[in-house]
């Protein structure tokens, strides 16, 4: 459908203005909230994620994208709830504490909210404790850890504790990612997954919340 | 002979008319590498008076605007008659050093010799000192922390995993060689040094010492100790009586901040001036209504050369400069021999070209990856990128501080830019690729190696320690980790 495309394409120039009429458009029309979201805004954001990941677009790309993406999100928000459109999955992310960078970690959150997913941002100098009971009180199965000083990645091993001290470790996946992290670091400390980037990292939560 | 009256840097002589101005200026202030051809445009001055029209060569390097502000290459201007000359801070080595000593009194620390030590991040810098004043000897080199990682914290966190004795040992041997040479260079003892004032960020000083850096490894980030000590230089190991180490104002903003505040005189007198210190870290101040605000931002190590696929630190065989020629891309190599790498000046002038050139795009995306510069040197799509994040990270810091205090780019009077290109940083293209705001780019004033200029001062006046520990404790931090409105002008001032 030509006006999905439309949404799709604005929606990577980052037109959120544009992006919302579009959206509002697609309602009146009688498209379903649930393919506007998957072949309008889903699209768009998954084109521009593909484009990070190759270093083809930027952060300040994926930002204005993101809000574009967020503007029309809103107006589909309860009509996808009607429809009974269920989320991808379920995540809570957050800086691990001691830690206060957050521009990978909203790049994350952004990505994954582009895939479709349920983003809980706990925000920056996060407890492992937080990670945790939040997990567990909301219901997500992926737990995100992000951390930008070898002086703080340590606190990641503390949350994979937590989680099994709290008896959910079998039930949340978790994964680990920022500048020092590394795949053996993640292996090392027993987290599910590491990835390098915030496009494979939204990638990669579709995959764990799909088994 | 006919001779004319010329004032340089506020000094009258009495010069032959006919002469190149870059025949009468003090041996070091303008520098001529490419041996006074006009070919590199780099013995920049500002001169007004009765001086011969602009050469074709000048219309080459300079803009429009730096010739009408009196912008003139000191290798191809003659002088007529009456005139004034002022000259900025080069550097004759190829690490930046402190050339003229803003004016103040000879009232020196020590009897026979005295050095000022820069502990930076990526690079070491020194010079040595006699008790009349005259700097006899400079000294520079990589920091040997290096190993330990390219950044500040990656070296702390090996601290705290038992190699801070390592760590120390490592700068202080570093520091230790730096004095030797310089010794030898001035034909003294190394024990005829009778003191060393050492400046440094926070983490640097803390390393030195061996000073336990649990608090500089996570928020909220809280330095415990400060400086602004004396030290018995055995404590260091080094060949000297006795060490003072700069006063940090912060965890973030350290004694270098604070040495290079001194250095600029930007806080002497009411008025609004700023600091842009570009290095690893990126630290800025703002001198507003008599309160001093700074902030330090993690620039990474993009224009100190490293981390980029072919960067380099300014020494033989970097690519320090480039322009465009009919649209034809031509290149400067330090030493003159054949391209090996790209040194920050190369790499902002680079960017720029590409710019004009329409290869890199406003969001900067490169049309060719990699793009080629200085054959076999070229930057990469990822070198952009990582350029970006650091030249974001600078300008916003100033624009965050401006923010703060509730003023806007015309009331800046001036914006004093220090750090490892000093003078070889071209300002307009600065200004360009957005590194610095460009309404601020026709107040810059370039210092070069300002935090080792302070030290510098520290050692030759004794009154000028006070001065600088007052300047640490009056400034204020702002930390812009918390700060809302520095990630919005972080991720717009990316784009170019």
């Amino acid at each position: 459908m030509s006006i999905l495309i439309d949404i799709s394409e604005n929606l990577q120039k980052g037109r959120a203005k544009a992006v919302k009429q579009l959206v509002q458009q697609a309602i009146d029309e009688g498209i379903p909230a649930g393919q506007i979201l998957d072949e309008g805004l889903l699209s768009g954001m998954s084109v521009i994620g593909e484009k990070f990941k190759n270093n083809e677009v930027f952060v300040p790309e994926v930002l204005v994208a993101a809000r574009a993406m967020n503007m029309g999100a809103q107006l589909l928000k309860p009509l996808l709830a009607e429809e009974g459109v269920k989320s991808a999955g379920r995540v809570c992310i957050g800086t691990v504490k001691g830690d206060l960078h957050d521009i990978g970690k909203n790049l994350v959150k952004m990505m994954m909210e582009g895939k479709g997913l349920e983003v809980i941002d706990l925000g920056t100098d996060v407890a492992p404790e937080t990670f945790v009971e939040t997990a567990k009180n909301e219901n997500c199965q992926i737990i995100c850890c992000s951390a930008l000083l070898t002086t703080t990645m340590g606190v990641m091993e503390e949350v994979v504790q937590k989680a099994v001290e709290a008896g959910i470790r079998d039930k949340v996946k978790i994964m680990v990612g920022g500048a020092p992290v590394t795949e053996s670091f993640a292996k090392k400390i027993g987290a599910d997954k590491y990835t390098p980037d915030a496009a494979s990292a939204a990638d990669c939560a579709v995959e764990l919340c799909r088994v | 002979m006919e001779y004319a009256a010329v004032q340089v840097n506020g000094k009258s002589l009495e010069v032959p008319v006919g002469s190149l101005l870059s025949g009468i200026l003090p041996r070091g202030s303008a520098e001529t590498p490419c041996g006074g051809h006009g070919s590199c445009g780099k013995c920049r001055v500002t001169a007004h008076g009765m001086l011969s029209g602009p050469s074709p060569e000048e219309l080459v390097h300079l803009t429009p605007r730096e010739l009408a502000a009196g912008v003139r290459l000191a290798c191809c201007t003659r002088i007529k008659g009456a005139c004034t000359v002022t000259v900025g801070n080069a550097g004759q080595s190829n690490i930046q050093m402190d050339e003229d000593m803003p004016g103040f009194e000879m009232n020196p620390d020590f009897t026979r010799y005295g050095a000022a030590v820069d502990v930076g991040t990526t690079t070491l810098a020194a010079c040595l000192y006699r008790a009349d004043g005259l700097r006899v000897a400079q000294a520079g080199g990589p920091n040997p922390q290096q190993k330990w990682g390219a950044d500040v914290i990656s070296r702390v966190g090996s601290a705290l995993k038992g190699e801070g004795r390592a760590l120390a040992l490592s700068v202080r041997e570093g520091i230790g060689e730096l004095l030797h040479r310089m010794a030898y260079e001035a034909e003294i003892e190394p024990g005829w040094i009778d003191r060393v004032v050492i400046t440094g960020n926070t983490a640097m000083l803390y390393l030195l010492t061996e000073t336990d850096p649990e608090c500089l490894a996570h928020a909220p980030f809280t330095a415990e100790r400060l400086f602004g000590e004396e030290l018995s230089a055995a404590i260091l190991g080094l060949p000297c009586a006795t060490v003072y180490l700069s006063r940090c104002v912060s965890a973030f903003v350290g004694g270098d901040m604070t040495t290079a505040l001194l250095y600029s005189g930007m806080c002497n007198g009411t008025g609004t001036r700023m600091l842009a210190d570009i290095g690893t870290n990126g630290e800025t101040a703002l001198w507003h209504g008599g309160r001093l605000l700074c902030c330090s931002t993690a620039a990474g190590p993009a224009f100190e050369g490293a981390g980029l696929s072919m960067g380099m630190s300014g020494k033989t065989g970097a690519v320090d400069h480039v322009h465009l020629k009919d649209d034809s891309i031509f290149f400067h190599v330090l030493g003159d021999g054949a391209p090996i790498g790209i040194c920050g000046s190369g790499v902002v002038d680079a960017l720029a070209c590409l710019l004009k050139l329409d290869k890199l795009d406003e969001s900067g995306f490169l049309e060719n990856d990699p793009a080629m510069i200085a054959p076999p040197v070229s930057l990469t799509q990822k070198d952009i990128r990582m350029v970006q994040l650091a030249k974001s990270a600078v300008s916003a810091g100033i624009r965050t501080l401006m923010h703060r205090e509730g003023i806007i780019c015309r009331e800046v009077e001036e914006l004093a830019v220090a750090g490892g290109f000093g003078s070889y940083l071209n300002v307009q293209n600065a200004g360009r690729i957005g590194l610095l705001p460009m309404e601020l780019i026709p107040k810059v004033r370039v210092l070069g190696n300002a935090a080792l200029g302070g030290a510098s001062m520290i050692l030759l006046n004794r009154d000028m320690r006070v001065r600088s520990e007052s300047l640490a404790a009056q400034a204020e931090t702002v930390d812009l980790s918390v700060d809302d409105h520095f990630m919005e002008a972080y991720t717009e001032g990316m784009l170019f």
